[in-house]
């Protein structure tokens, strides 16, 4: 077959698949930059507000978008003006939203996720839905400390583009030039998927501990603890282990745990107060991955015969009725390792 | 190759890795020094004493003058040495040797099994046309059929034996294919009779003791663009046979990389058809000719094992006879399973020859090549990443299509066996049977067959491997019976003996190669 042709991408520079917090946020910092970026959201009120009156208020209430920020409902058809698709939509709903991308992309295109979260049932990355659901390979995720409202607020911060194509970061790197975010690259994109998605349990153990009064010593403990498994986790599946060094790893981490605007830091300082899991989750307007996730590491984890201590721990309180104090005893009375064994593994 | 695209191809070559090599003179002048190294280095236990002489006086010659030479000079002599191996690797296809070839099949092929005395062999094996009923040939046949029409194909096998080459020639031409061009060892060349028939064949020579980069560089350009000219390739992508009997999942990459070159150069010079198809296969025997020289390589320290073997059941006319015997006198059969096409980035491609995505849907293939302005180009790192996804298709295609016979499923039964009943044993010690009980009930070995049945069964439904007819009828007795009368005869000594009810597991080693063609599938994890 031949007659290929890029001209056909002129239209745009970047099509942002997904108007939750995050993807608002990155496709107003590329506006900002005037490129010419395409906003893709399921609802048409919700289109049509960013368009009408440049706000998105059901989730970043009180921010006023870019003038140049267009949205738009017609999925297929606007991957058609795209060489980059940035797809930023929730675990639960990303396989669809990929086969629908799929209906219509061309081997050309990049297709980049900033999705942290997993595929419940079959335990993939959102990197291999794609490549299952697109004919595209080059595929990259992005993550890293990336707390929406802090980017909406003109604050800066920094992620990890990981691609084992070069090519997608040369090209999606002079999008964010100048702009108050940088864009570092990478090749370990197994690294960086697990990295941006155990870090939510993590989030919800760090605000169940803050929830508890734990107090500083035993967040940091927490938290340093579950950087180990996670790393742990992310060698035994083929990730390099410095890339949880990184941004995307204890970068992202620092950010979750710390942060009060973190929705699974909210879970777990809720779960602390008493309140029962599916009351909070009813509750909220935009999703928790750390919860699904907790699922889908545990029982990964279980069926490769890893240790996680932390999200053993996480899961028995979102699952298994575990009252936060019996969780922190049960983490409390197992017996200490080798601090760094992870790095054995290399 | 045809003569009259000899001399073209020979330019072209030359030409392309000068190309690559003198982007500037540093680079050029390291090469040239480099290749002038590893091929002394090389001459030093070269057994050929006048070939060493000859070769010897050539690289002094062009030392002493790149010693005194000016960059001018160093890309002069650098293209005198890439012209000198071109011209030892180019091959040569005359349709009236492969007529005679084909005519005096199979025995023409036992023949040149035989690198020491064809006559002898071919006396020995009166009546053995039977081989063309032993070798099954099944899959998408009809697919490699119609890709091979509508552009170039590259026929990628898994790699068990030396035997191999000369089956898949034998299947190609049952199939009615034109002869594949493919890279055979020096060493097959070295019997003037063997090297006639390879040389005319459409083979090309690989000295697999040359390292020199700029020598393999000649070896992929040259399959590249014979490519390009439209001649089906066939190279085994494991580089070499597998030592542990598992099917390959690390492949080579770089002349597996030369289907994308040739692809883009094809597209970039606006070709009618400019496709090429990536055809994986399997070879699937009951027995291996060389399994007891393969899994002991494979066993050795790590860094010991040796890539080419010289001295292996192959240069055995005997063992070569007693392997032929053993499969007529079995009714062994050896399946050659040929998988669904791929285009070079991995993609399968339906019977138009349009590449599909897994979800069945039309892939523009021209699209993975372009840049921004619709034109094909070459770009290294991505390239290779390409690459890496087709090597990951061919991996899965070797999986799924691979035919687990009774010999397998025996030995994988009887080491499940083992491991089950001696805890906690490492696997070197579980081979060596140190304080391993040596026999086990009949009635516990066909537990674990039907045990293990069950497994493959289920994944033979799932579609992740293929089973012979005699594992489908899920008869453990009628499995046991025939696996042992292969593993208890043909090797120097038997893998398992079958005394009274009991059954004696005498070389466990050859127990772990023919169970690790189930390695990599689910429960199969040893290799």
């Amino acid at each position: 077959m031949s007659g290929a042709s890029g001209k056909d991408h002129e239209g745009l520079d970047i099509l942002v698949v997904g108007g939750g917090t995050f993807g608002t946020a990155l496709a107003s910092i590329l506006s900002e930059m005037k490129r010419r970026v395409l906003l893709w959201v399921r609802r048409p009120e919700q289109a049509e507000e960013i368009n009408s009156k440049h706000t998105n208020s059901r989730y970043l209430d009180g921010f006023e978008l870019p003038l140049n920020l267009r949205a738009t409902t017609l999925l297929e058809e606007s991957i058609r003006r795209t060489p980059i698709v940035l797809i930023v939509v929730p675990s639960k709903s990303f396989r669809e939203i990929a086969r629908r991308i799929g209906n219509t992309a061309k081997g050309n295109q990049i297709l980049v996720h900033a999705t942290k979260g997993i595929e419940i049932d079959t335990f993939k990355r959102m990197s291999e839905v794609l490549k299952e659901e697109t004919c595209a390979l080059k595929i990259g995720a992005l993550s890293g400390p990336n707390l929406a409202r802090e980017i909406m607020g003109g604050q800066p911060s920094g992620a990890l583009l990981a691609s084992r194509y070069d090519e997608v970061a040369t090209t999606l790197q002079p999008l964010f030039v100048s702009s108050r975010m940088r864009i570092y690259s990478g090749r370990d994109v197994i690294g960086t998927e697990i990295a941006g998605s155990f870090k939510n349990i993590i989030a919800i153990a760090a605000g169940v501990a803050d929830g508890m009064k734990l107090g500083d010593n035993a967040k940091s403990l927490l938290v340093t603890r579950g950087l180990s498994e996670m790393a742990r986790f992310g060698v035994a599946l083929g990730a390099d282990v410095f890339t949880f060094g990184g941004l995307a790893g204890i970068g992202d981490l620092m950010a979750t745990c710390a942060s009060k605007l973190s929705r699974n830091h909210q879970v777990g300082e809720r779960l602390a107060g008493g309140e029962e899991i599916s009351g909070i989750l009813d509750g909220m307007t935009q999703v928790a991955e750390g919860v699904p996730t907790t699922r889908a590491v545990h029982a990964q984890a279980l069926q490769m015969n890893i240790e996680l201590p932390i999200v053993r721990a996480v899961h028995g309180i979102l699952y298994e009725d575990w009252s936060c104090n019996e969780a922190l005893i049960r983490l409390m009375s197992l017996p200490a390792e080798k601090e760094l064994a992870v790095l054995s593994y290399r | 190759m045809k003569p009259e695209d000899k001399g073209r191809v020979q330019v072209e070559v030359v030409q392309r890795i000068l190309d690559h090599w003198t982007t500037d003179a540093t680079c050029c002048e390291e090469a040239l020094f480099d290749t002038i190294y590893h091929e002394r280095r090389r001459l030093e236990s070269e057994k050929n004493k006048s070939r060493a002489r000859k070769e010897g006086a050539f690289y002094e010659r062009i030392y002493h003058q790149a010693l005194n030479g000016k960059s001018a000079s160093h890309r002069q002599l650098l293209k005198e040495v890439i012209r000198f191996f071109s011209n030892e690797v180019l091959g040569h296809f005359d349709p009236r040797v492969y007529s005679l070839a084909t005519r005096i099949i199979p025995t023409g092929l036992c023949l040149l099994l035989n690198t020491v005395s064809p006559l002898r062999l071919v006396e020995t094996l009166q009546g053995a046309d039977g081989l063309a009923d032993q070798l099954v040939i099944g899959g998408e046949i009809e697919a490699l059929r119609r890709v091979a029409k509508m552009g170039t194909t590259i026929l990628v096998p898994t790699h068990s034996s030396n035997l191999d080459s000369i089956l898949i020639g034998f299947a190609l031409y049952r199939l009615g294919l034109p002869p594949y061009t493919y890279g055979a060892g020096l060493n097959l060349f070295s019997n003037r009779l063997i090297g006639f028939f390879m040389h005319n064949l459409g083979a090309y020579k690989v000295d697999r003791l040359k390292k020199a980069p700029v020598y393999k560089d000649v070896l992929k350009t040259y399959a590249g663009y014979t490519m390009e000219l439209g001649y089906h390739n066939l190279f085994f992508p494991g580089g070499t046979r597998s030592r542990s009997g598992a099917v390959e999942s690390k492949l080579k990459m770089g002349l597996l990389g030369m289907g994308l070159d040739a692809y883009i150069h094809n597209l970039a010079a606006g070709k009618e058809r400019p496709d090429i198809f990536v055809v994986p296969c399997t070879i699937n025997y009951q027995l291996v000719l060389e399994a007891e020289t393969l899994i002991d390589d494979h066993l050795k320290d790590v860094g010991k094992s040796r890539y080419i073997i010289e001295d292996d059941e192959f240069s055995r006319p005997k063992r070569i006879f007693e392997f032929i015997r053993q499969l007529f006198s079995l009714h062994s059969t050896i399946h050659l399973v040929i998988s669904s096409p791929l285009d070079v980035f991995g993609n399968l491609v339906d019977d138009k020859g349009v590449s599909r995505d897994r979800r069945g849907r039309p892939v523009d293939r021209s699209r993975y090549v372009i840049d921004a302005g619709g034109r094909p180009v070459f770009d290294a790192q991505r390239d290779r990443e390409y690459t890496r996804e087709l090597a990951s298709s061919i991996g899965a295609a070797y999986r799924r299509d691979t035919v687990i016979k009774s010999t397998n499923l025996l030995s994988r039964a009887v080491f499940k066996l083992l491991g089950d009943k001696n805890p906690g044993l490492d696997l070197y010690r579980l081979l060596r049977g140190v304080g391993v009980e040596e026999s086990f009930s009949l009635a516990d070995v066909y537990r674990s067959v039907e045990d293990t049945l069950d497994t493959v069964h289920m994944l033979n439904q799932r579609g992740k491997l293929r089973i012979d007819d005699i594992v489908t009828r899920k008869d453990p007795v009628a499995i046991v019976s025939e696996a042992l009368a292969h593993l208890g005869t043909y090797h120097r000594k038997p893998a398992l003996v079958r005394r009274g009810d009991r059954l004696f597991h005498v070389d466990r080693t050859l127990l772990l190669y023919y169970q690790n063609r189930l390695a990599g599938t689910e429960n199969g994890e040893l290799a």
